[in-house]
């Protein structure tokens, strides 16, 4: 496993506003993820979180009606810059959806290759990249045998960590997960759980998450959204995952964590 | 807590739902039978045409003892069920039927023409009078294969395009193109062919000496417009299920947009695209009327579509069906027949090549 990267990028928010047609729905949200870290961000239904982690890596632009404004920053270069490619900005900071998305007329190997070929860099595919990636997202001993099958035939579970491999393939920098395990059966939430906490080690990852338990078992901080009447979803608390959950600064943060809302 | 049996057990033979009272099972095969009897007792004593006897005696007898017998074991419920229970199955068997007859007719009238020579000969030396053991339609299956086949080879392309811009893209046009192809398809063949006729040939129409003879080529183009919006919807249809999450999974890795729809979407929707570009061709296959005004009749085998008189199957059936001789009506009887076989080859071809990858994937779930 020599070719992974082992210092992960620092990523930044800085006052993002997000809105749909002309209804705000995300409100100044500046966040500091740095490199190696793994940070959760938590809130109830509606309040933006999902929209917030598309923003970083600007998949929210495929939303015909969203529109954008303040900065990103990965390592303190703006991806949102006049002359960068949002296809580009995809290269470094991959994605992980909440629903299992794997290519149906692929194979297991194809999947997890597909990164690659759909980037044009095909030279650089390679037996060991296909293991490797397997292996980063704890499902080569399930599949080694059975790499040409199609990956419809895995289980929802190991359809995930399929899907977290093929991310891991293109070796991004930054890797958001957006609530990978709600679909999942708790073992295969474990795994995949796992499988963060070991990938911290070479990359910063973002993920959203309704799971408090989740939160605290694999995050290093925590981010609290929320939007209240109808107002746009804002930061309430950030920080340490132990500070957020056990000596919260805002009430309500205390009454989200401990479940007496949302 | 005592050991539980976790062995499989087997099927009971009826459901729970399904046990029915003894008397009422009689009942109901009597209010099945007996109005049967009764109309065919009735049709036979008063001698009535049985057609009017179906609709004037059958069906009010049938519906009476349905009703009463509904009304009988289900109450109210069952008087509203037995009625559209009865529309239902007499509506649907007299689709049915019409479909049947059709297709009954053609192939009763269309075997006797049937022979090997019929499909491969051509009509040369053929006079309305000649024995059905020579001449054939082969060079009317070339022609319509050929015409047929230049038209699918521009249409596919550009529905399907059309089709792209529609589903993938953010593009202003997109309603205006919708509509424009809804009401393509719209377009009554005749007038299509009518205004390639008047835009190509026609020297009457403002040029002076027409741009071109009629060939195949110019058939081809008239048929384009009828291809075109059914080609165009059944890919949309078929680019639209692809689920946006796959397309969004693309993104993420960092694919361009063409690649993403390249690679993942085009693969997903391939089986939707090959049944829209089948049932684009099953369209225009039996079109008659542009092929009239734009193509010339031929009894030889003309390979070109480019220059010269050409037959197609449509054409060739038209021309023979009006003629009085019976050998004459038998041969266009037939050539019906081919273009039957043909459009059912190409169905199963839709069946075969659009399901082949998917019920594979289906299959290991």
């Amino acid at each position: 496993m020599e070719n992974i990267a082992t210092s992960a990028s620092h990523l930044r928010s800085e006052d993002v506003n997000v809105w749909f047609g002309e209804r705000h729905v995300l409100k100044n949200v500046s966040l500091n993820f740095p490199g190696n870290q793994v940070t959760a961000l938590i809130g109830p239904s509606g309040c933006g979180k999902s929209t917030f982690l598309r923003t970083l890596n600007r998949m929210h632009e495929l939303i015909p009606s969203a529109g954008f404004a303040g900065r990103v920053l990965l390592d303190d270069k703006d991806i949102y810059g006049a002359e960068v490619d949002p296809v580009d900005v995809r290269l470094n900071i991959g994605m992980v959806f909440q629903k299992p998305n794997p290519f149906p007329t692929m194979s297991i190997r194809e999947n997890v290759l597909s990164g690659l070929k759909l980037t044009g860099r095909r030279g650089y595919v390679a037996e060991e990249v296909v293991e490797t990636s397997l292996r980063r997202a704890s499902i080569w001993s399930e599949v080694k045998d059975r790499l040409n099958d199609p990956a419809l035939s895995l289980s929802g579970g190991q359809q995930q960590r399929l899907c977290i491999a093929r991310s891991l393939a293109m070796n991004p920098e930054v890797l958001l997960m957006d609530e990978p395990c709600s679909a999942l059966d708790p073992g295969s939430t474990r795994r995949i759980e796992e499988t963060i906490t070991e990938l911290s080690d070479s990359m910063t990852i973002v993920i959203v998450t309704h799971n408090m338990q989740q939160a605290q078992r694999v995050s290093h901080q925590t981010a609290f959204f929320l939007s209240e009447d109808g107002n746009p979803g804002r930061v309430v608390e950030f920080g340490k995952t132990d500070d957020v959950f056990n000596n919260p600064v805002d009430p309500r943060t205390n009454d989200y964590v401990n479940g007496h809302f949302g | 807590m005592s050991e539980l049996d976790l062995s499989a057990l087997p099927r009971p033979k009826s459901q729970p739902w399904q046990v029915r009272n003894p008397k009422n099972t009689w009942l109901i095969a009597a209010a099945s039978v007996l109005p049967m009897v009764l109309a065919v007792i009735i049709t036979l004593v008063a001698s009535i045409d049985p057609t009017v006897a179906t609709i004037l005696v059958f069906l009010p007898l049938q519906i009476i003892a349905t009703v009463s017998v509904g009304q009988y074991i289900y109450g109210k419920k069952g008087r509203g069920d037995a009625i559209l229970v009865i529309f239902t199955i007499f509506f649907s068997t007299l689709v049915g039927v019409l479909l049947v007859s059709v297709m009954f007719s053609v192939v009763v009238n269309g075997i006797r023409a049937m022979s090997p020579q019929f499909i491969s000969q051509n009509n040369v030396y053929i006079s309305p009078t000649t024995s059905l053991a020579y001449g054939g339609v082969g060079h009317a299956v070339l022609g319509t294969v050929l015409i047929v086949g230049l038209t699918t080879l521009f249409t596919i392309p550009l529905g399907i395009l059309i089709a792209v811009y529609l589903t993938e893209t953010r593009g202003r046009m997109r309603s205006t193109v919708r509509t424009l192809v809804q009401a393509m398809s719209g377009l009554p063949s005749v007038v299509s062919g009518l205004f390639i006729f008047a835009l190509l040939i026609s020297p009457n129409f403002g040029n002076a000496t027409g741009f071109t003879q009629q060939a195949g080529w110019v058939g081809s183009i008239a048929l384009f417009p009828l291809m075109l919006p059914t080609v165009a919807r059944i890919a949309e249809e078929a680019l639209r299920l692809v689920p946006q999450e796959l397309r969004n999974g693309a993104y993420a890795l960092g694919a361009p947009a063409f690649k993403a729809f390249w690679q993942v979407t085009l693969p997903a929707a391939r089986s939707g695209l090959i049944t829209a570009a089948l049932l684009g061709v099953a369209r225009i296959i039996g079109e008659t009327a542009p092929l009239i005004l734009t193509t010339a009749p031929a009894n030889n085998t003309n390979l070109n579509v480019f220059e010269g008189s050409i037959a197609t199957l449509p054409t060739y059936l038209y021309s023979y069906i009006s003629q009085a001789q019976a050998t004459s009506q038998q041969r266009a009887w037939g050539a019906a027949l081919v273009i039957l076989i043909l459009v059912f080859v190409l169905f199963s071809l839709a069946r075969v090549l659009g399901s082949a990858k998917s019920t594979k994937a289906k299959k290991r779930k």
